[in-house]
Parts: C-alpha cells; structure tokens; sequence
C-alpha cells in the first residue's frame, strides 16, 4: 500500500509521466527513420512529435507544446503523407536498402552524437544570474511584436515565398512534364 | 696541365696512342659509316699511330725504373679517391707493344680479309673500339678503371663474335660468350669490392706493395684474389669457364686472331702479371690457380685432339696456352708467363691469320677438306702456318720453345712434380695436334684437281682474279712480320727478362738454362709428338685416323668437350631457367606489373571517389559533410 | 528530468537519428521526415536552455516558435520539390535525381 501511496504522489507521477514521454519520442524517432514503409515512419515522426509537445510541456511551455501538435503533427505530418499520396503509389515494391550506406550512415550518426554527447558533457553550463520567472504568453507576444518583430516579420515572408513557391515548383513541374 | 700534355712527349704518345681508336670509333659510328673505304682508311690510320706511340714508348723507356704515373681526379667519395689515367710500367709498354702491333696487323690483314663484307665499315668501328678499350686498359692505373676497360674490351668482343648476327650459331656465339665472361666478371668485380673495403685502394701500385698484407687478414687476401681470379678464368678461358672460346670463332677469322687468341683472351692472364705480387701474397690462392691452369690446358689439348675444324684446333690449342701462362705465373716465374703471353701472341696470330687465308680461298674450315682441294698451294700461308705450329709445340729455334721452356723451368722449380709432368704432357699433346693439322693440309690422301688459284674464292667472279690477287697479298704481307717475329723473338729472352724483372730477378725466370735434362725431355717429346703426328697423318698411305679417334667414348668425350656444355645447358635450364627466370618473371607479372597496375587502379578508382563528390550524390555530400565537421569537433574537443 | 543533461542527451539523440535517417533513406519523403526529427531535436535544445539558463525565459519560446515557422515553410517547398522530381523521374528515390541542369 505505502509503494502505490507513493506511486501516486506527485513528482513521482511526474517522473513516470517524463519517463514515458521520453520513451515515446525514441520510439516514435525510431519508427520514423527504420522502417522501409513511408507511412510507417510518417506515423512514428507523429507519435515522435507529440512526444516532443510533452517534453516543451515539462519545461514549462504548454503554449510551444500546443504549437508543436498544431503545426508539425496537424500541418506538417498532414502535408507529407498528402506528398505520399500524391508521389508515390504504395502497394508498389519498396525501395532495397544497401548496407554499406546504412552502416557509413550509422557510423555517421554515431560519430555526431558522440561529438554531441562530448560536447554536452565537457561543458560548464552556467545558469545566467538573473533570471525573470516570467512565462506567460502575454509576455511572449508582446516580445514577438516588440523586440522580435522584425524576425516575426521576415519569416511570415518566407511562409509566403515558400507556399508561392511550393505553388509554383508543382505547377511549373506539371506544365513542363505535361 | 694542358701545356704539359705538348712538353712531354711520353704523355702525349700514351694519350694519342689510347684516344685515337676512340675517336676513329666515334666517327666511323657518327659519320662515314656508309663510306667503308674511308672508315678503313681512318681506322687504319688510327692503329698506325698508336702502334708509332706504343712503339716510341717502349723504345723511349726502354731502361724504365719507375713506373710513370699520369691520374686525374675521377671520383672523390669520402676517404676514397678514384683516379683515371695512364700507368706506364715496363710490362704494361709490353703489352701495349703487343696489342698495337698485333691490332695493326690483324686491321691490315682485314683489308683483304673482309673485302667486299655488308658490314665492312661496322667492322673497323668495332676494331677501333676494341684497339681503344685494350690500350686504355693496358695501361690503366687502378684496377676500378681496368675493370671498366675490361667489360668494354668484353663488349668489343661480344660485337665481333656476334659480327654476322644474321647467322643464329654467331649471334648465339656471341651472346654465350658474353655471359659467361660475365660469370667471371662478377666474381671479380665481388673481389674488387672486397679489396675496396677492406684496403681501400686500387691503384695497382699500391695492391702490389707490402701494404696489403699489413691492412688484410690471409684468408682475405686469399679470397679476394680466387674472387679476382674469377675474371682471369672468365676472360682467358680458364676452367670451369672455358666454352664459350671455341665458340667464338663464329666471328670473322682476324677478330679470333686479333681477340681471341692474341690479346683480348690474353687480357686476364695479363691482369694475373699486372698485381702479380698481390695474388702471390696468398699460396694457397696461388695452388688453386695452378691447378685451374693445368686442368684447362689438359682438357683444352684433349679437345684439339679430335676437331676437324681448323679454327677450332687454334680455339682449343690458345685455352691450353692461356693454361700454360697461368700455370707458368701461378708457379712463381712471372717472366714466364708474360713471355710465353707474348710469343703466343705472335704465333697465334699468325696461325689465325695463315687459317684466314685458307678459310678465305676455300670457304671452308674442315681442314681435311682444305688439304683436299690443294691448301698447300698457297706457299706463303702454308709455310708461315708450319713455321707458327713448330713454335706452338715448342720446337727450337723459334720463339715458343724459349718462353715453354721458361715455364717449364718454372714448373720444375716446384715442390710437386705433378705439375711439371702435367706441362710435359701438355707440350706433348700440342705438338702432335698442331702437325695433325699441317699434315693434313700437306699431306692429303688425294688432291682433287681444281684449280683453286684461278677460281679463288666463290664470292669473287672470274672477272676480279687481279683484284683477288691484291687482296691475297694484302693478307699475306701481315703473315710474313709475325712469321719473322715468331723466328726472331726468341732471341730477344735475354733482353726482355732484363728489361721485365730487372737484372736481380733473373732467378726464378730462366729455369730453362739450368735444368739442361729439362730442356732436352721438353724437345723430345715434342718432337715425338711431331712423329707421332707424321706418323698418323703425314706419311705415305697414313691412315689419317688419329690414335684417339680410334677409341669411340674417348672421341665422343673429347669431342663433346668433355660434356662442359652439356652441364651448363642443365645447369641453364634448370638453375636459370627453372628457378630463377621463374621467380624473376613472376616478380615482373606480380610485382612491377601489378604495381603499375595497382597505380593504374588507384588512379582510376582515386578518380570515381572524386567524381563521386560531384555526381550530385546528396546523401553522400551531405554524409562526408556531417562526417568531417564530427571529427574536426572531437579532435578539438580532445 | 529536472537535469539540463536529461534533455541535451535527449535532443542530441533525436538529431543523431535523424542525421542517420537522412543518410540511409532512399526516399526523398523519408529525409524530410528525418530532417523533421533534427529539427526538433534543436526544439528541444532551445527549450531546455530557456528553461534552465536563459536571464529571460521567453526567448527560447520564441525560437522554437521561429524554427517551426521555418520548417513549416520547408517542408512546403520540399514537398512541393518532390512531387516535381516525382513527376520528372517517376520516382523519388534520392539516388536517381543526379541531374544538374538548367
């Protein structure tokens, strides 16, 4: 009774709750890159996204981690498996994996996350010295009109050049092939 | 140093006499190769010059008590100093008398000889190279520029066996020969290098002071000199390397005059004279080459014992002298040696110029066959040959019979008798292969009626017979001079021991005068060998069958020589061939080939990696990208 | 999980996979969606720092707003881009598109 009482308090719960958003990422990270199925890995990098929402919802950001479900999983995993379908048909033969290229890029891959990992851990991370505790979303928009509007500006531009372009590369591709 | 080569005329001569067949050589090669005549002429009159210096020389340093030296710097390599130059001593003035005259004759003789030849021009460019290399080497001072002049000698002569390389025996002649003088080259070369290092000198005065036994241990000296003596065996036909002579008479009949039997071969019994003192620092050394020279002559003579080829009987007689000389140098007596080298060098010249003449007019070497057609005809040749053959078994008065006898002096101042019997034998076995061969010729069974002296050669159309004339006396006044020389030189014992070894040395030079039983053994079992020969060919209904062609394995033996061949020919295919050719083409296909190949390779695939960079390839780039920006992290990470 | 470490280790994983997925898939949809995971590996590096070093926890925030936007916009044009080339090559296998041309 007392290991369920404790169990259920609080931080342990949230360690568990940690613990299994993590889990989901990997997994999800893993479905998204193995598997020789495109929409296999399309729903391992949704499930690997909504894990990451979890993960901004840890640090303190249910406001980016509602984001990230909006844009990635409800945009951005919405968009690729409309590419898929219109690419691709899937009852056709997958494509053969060659093993020299996955083991250069795992070796690869190795290679940077060790760099990564040696990185992370020889450094010093120093917290700054003050810190504001201000979270709110209030604040956030006010910085992104205030000190950070010329970014905001700049990339609502390139989300316009970049949907006139997508726009223009498939029907320029279409024109041409046609 | 310029002015002074004009101030002294004995530099100037030594100069002129070995650097003008040099440069004779080079313009008949460069410039008048298409002109025989000229290229002849230009050769003939180069000889005649250095046989004028050589001659000036001789007579100008005629009581010479130090040896002259002329170096230049050559090579300067740490404490080693290389110098070229000339070395006049009394027996190099000797030797470069010798080759001179003898290269004069023989070049004279070959105006005649090889009239009307494709390769007339070619002929004298290699004679003059020949004439230039011997003189040069005559006279070197160290033995580093002996060796050089020594393989160009040998070249000089692979050139000339292999003169008509159209025909396969010649040019095959010439190719075995070359190789194995080469066999005994090595071993002189390894001899020298072991002189090097451990003297660290070759300068031929020095190797023959006292110095060398302070600065070398026996054993080494011992070992360097066989090593040495490898090139003496391989140059003057010495045992075991002694097969490539007979078949280099495949070459013109004035080059195995000039070459092989008068100087060239001679060169390696003169190298034996010339650091005579060093290899008589070694007694054991000197047994060996005693030995090697008594094998060579008794196997040599057995040969000529049963050869219908007249050249061939010359071939076998000269290795049995050369034989004789180093049996007579490796005995002690050095006079007797160089003695015998000289008068052998007069006679057996003139007995390959006499077979010249015959070989010339009768187109063939069967000397059966010559005395068939009537080869006593031609007097001058027939009597200088006879007169040659009477000094090449020993018989007094002529000039063979002094310098045999100065080695059988030599021979009895032995300890061992075994060797003095064997030079008897050996003097026995001459005498009656060489009047097998006069008797033949003189005597035939039956003289067909042609009449060569009108027909003359087959190469010669009736329409040049007083052409042919001309030619015959051109060859035929060489052969008178050596015919005088072969009579007179004798005489001249006394004198050229004075002149050799000095007044003191007199001692172990002429053994002949004191042992008179010697003298009288000597001359009668050449004389009986002469009797067995006119017993067997010369006589009036001889058989004409040799007591050796009587025996049928003997014959075969003898005529096979002695299998030598043979077992090189196994030794050839399967040491050389089996064994070595195998490994060296294997190394060629594997190593060389596969090393070019492997660079080919490495190119080609250097190249696909590359243009693999830019084959647009994105994952690639990016991998190579991801790659190294890791590694350049970690190694400033670490 | 209230260590810095947990979530660096955590992103550099997610990006080291996605670098492998880029370099292994043969799909051009396949490295996209790789490269989606790499993004969100930085997301997540962005958001631990903001949450355990930054003097103004907005900023990162703010970041991570901005590379969504930017992927956003990225994977438009990569899809639109795909589905030319697959239109061109029939095909989108990444190992096909070699062709530069103007």
């Amino acid at each position: 009774m007392n290991s369920v009482q404790s169990l259920i308090q609080p931080h342990v719960l949230a360690q568990i709750g940690f613990a299994g958003v993590v889990a989901l990422i990997l997994a999800g990270a893993l479905i998204a890159v193995f598997p020789r199925s495109i929409l296999y890995n399309v729903l391992g990098l949704i499930v690997c996204l909504t894990g990451v929402a979890g993960i901004f919802v840890y640090l303190g950001s249910p406001f980016i981690a509602l984001m990230e479900l909006l844009i990635y999983v409800g945009a951005i995993c919405i968009s690729i498996i409309f590419a898929i379908m219109l690419s691709r048909p899937l009852h056709l033969s997958l494509p053969k994996r060659r093993l020299p290229k996955v083991g250069l890029a795992l070796g690869v891959g190795t290679a940077v996350f060790i760099m990564l990992s040696a990185i992370i851990s020889r450094t010093e991370w120093q917290p700054a010295a003050m810190r504001s505790s201000d979270w709110s979303v209030t604040t956030l928009g006010t910085y992104l009109l205030t000190r950070y509007d010329l970014v905001f500006e700049v990339i609502s531009l390139v989300l316009l050049v970049a949907i006139l372009g997508a726009i223009i590369i498939s029907g320029y591709a279409r024109r041409s092939t046609s | 140093m310029t002015s002074s080569w004009f101030q002294d005329p004995t530099l100037l001569a030594a100069m002129l006499g070995a650097l003008l067949p040099f440069v004779s050589f080079a313009v008949i090669m460069v410039f008048t190769r298409p002109y025989p005549k000229l290229s002849a002429t230009i050769s003939v009159a180069a000889v005649s010059v250095s046989l004028i210096c050589a001659l000036s020389l001789l007579s100008r340093h005629w009581h010479l008590e130090q040896p002259i030296q002329y170096t230049a710097k050559w090579l300067v390599s740490g404490k080693l100093y290389l110098p070229f130059g000339f070395m006049l001593d009394q027996l190099s003035l000797l030797m470069l008398t010798i080759v001179a005259v003898i290269s004069f004759l023989v070049q004279v003789y070959s105006l005649g000889y090889m009239a009307g030849d494709p390769g007339f021009a070619r002929y004298y460019a290699f004679q003059s190279l020949f004439a230039w290399a011997m003189m040069t080497m005559t006279i070197a001072p160290n033995m580093l520029q002996f060796y050089v002049f020594w393989e160009l000698v040998g070249l000089a002569s692979y050139l000339l066996i292999g003169f008509y390389f159209e025909k396969f025996s010649a040019s095959e002649a010439g190719k075995k020969a070359f190789v194995m003088t080469r066999f005994g080259d090595i071993a002189f070369f390894l001899g020298l290098l072991l002189v090097l290092l451990h003297f660290g000198n070759l300068n031929i005065v020095d190797l023959n002071s006292v110095d060398v036994t302070a600065r070398m241990s026996p054993a080494l000296i011992t070992l360097s000199a066989i090593l040495i003596f490898g090139g003496v065996a391989g140059k003057s036909a010495q045992f075991p390397l002694l097969t490539w002579l007979p078949d280099a008479m495949e070459g013109p009949t004035p080059v195995s005059a000039l070459l092989h039997s008068a100087t060239m071969v001679a060169a390696g019994v003169y190298m034996f004279a010339r650091i005579f003192p060093f290899f008589s620092k070694s007694a054991t050394a000197m047994t060996l080459f005693l030995a090697i020279g008594t094998i060579t002559m008794l196997l040599a003579s057995t040969m000529a014992l049963v050869t219908r080829d007249i050249k061939q009987v010359w071939a076998y007689s000269t290795i049995s002298q050369l034989g004789f000389m180093v049996m007579g140098l490796a005995a002690g007596s050095y006079f007797a040696g160089i003695f015998h080298l000289t008068t052998h060098a007069g006679f057996k010249a003139l007995l390959f110029l006499c077979s010249g003449v015959f070989i010339h007019e009768y187109e063939t070497n069967d000397f059966f066959e010559i005395g068939k057609y009537g080869g006593r005809g031609l007097k001058v040749p027939i009597v200088c040959m006879t007169l040659a053959a009477a000094a090449l078994s020993g018989l007094p008065p002529l000039s063979g019979f002094f310098s045999k006898e100065a080695i059988m002096g030599g021979l009895a101042g032995l300890h061992n008798p075994i060797w003095l019997w064997a030079g008897l034998l050996g003097a026995f076995l001459t005498a009656y292969y060489s009047f097998r061969l006069i008797f033949a010729i003189l005597f035939p069974k039956k003289i067909e009626e042609v009449h060569h002296e009108e027909h003359g050669g087959h190469g010669h159309g009736h329409g040049e017979d007083h052409h042919h004339a001309g030619i015959y006396w051109v060859m035929a006044w060489p052969l008178i001079i050596l015919a005088t020389v072969t009579l007179v030189l004798g005489f001249f014992h006394t004198p050229l021991e004075n002149f050799l070894v000095g007044h003191h040395g007199g001692a172990e030079g002429h053994g002949g005068g004191h042992h008179a039983w010697l003298l009288y053994v000597a001359v009668g079992l050449a004389l009986s060998g002469v009797g067995l020969a006119w017993l067997e060919f010369g006589r009036k209904g001889a058989s004409q069958v040799g007591f050796v062609e009587r025996i049928e394995p003997v014959k075969t033996l003898f005529a096979e020589r002695w299998y030598i061949d043979h077992f090189y020919r196994l030794f050839l295919d399967y040491v050389i061939y089996g064994i070595f050719s195998n490994l060296f083409t294997r190394n060629d296909r594997r190593v060389i080939d596969g090393g070019i190949d492997g660079i080919c390779r490495a190119t080609v695939g250097g190249g696909r990696v590359l243009s693999f960079l830019q084959s647009g390839m994105l994952q690639y780039n990016l991998m190579v990208m991801f790659a190294v920006l890791a590694l350049v992290a970690l190694y400033f990470f670490f | 999980m209230n260590s810095l470490y947990t979530y660096l280790f955590l992103a550099a994983l997610l990006f080291s996979l996605g670098i492998f997925g880029v370099f292994q898939r043969r799909s051009l949809i396949g490295m996209l969606i790789a490269i989606e995971l790499m993004l969100n590996g930085a997301s997540i590096n962005f958001m631990a720092f903001n949450r355990f070093l930054a003097p103004d926890p907005i900023v990162g925030q703010i970041y991570t707003l901005f590379i969504m936007g930017i992927a956003a916009a990225e994977a438009a044009i990569a899809l639109s881009i795909i589905v030319a080339v697959f239109r061109r090559l029939r095909s989108i296998n990444i190992e096909r598109a070699q062709e530069l041309r103007g």
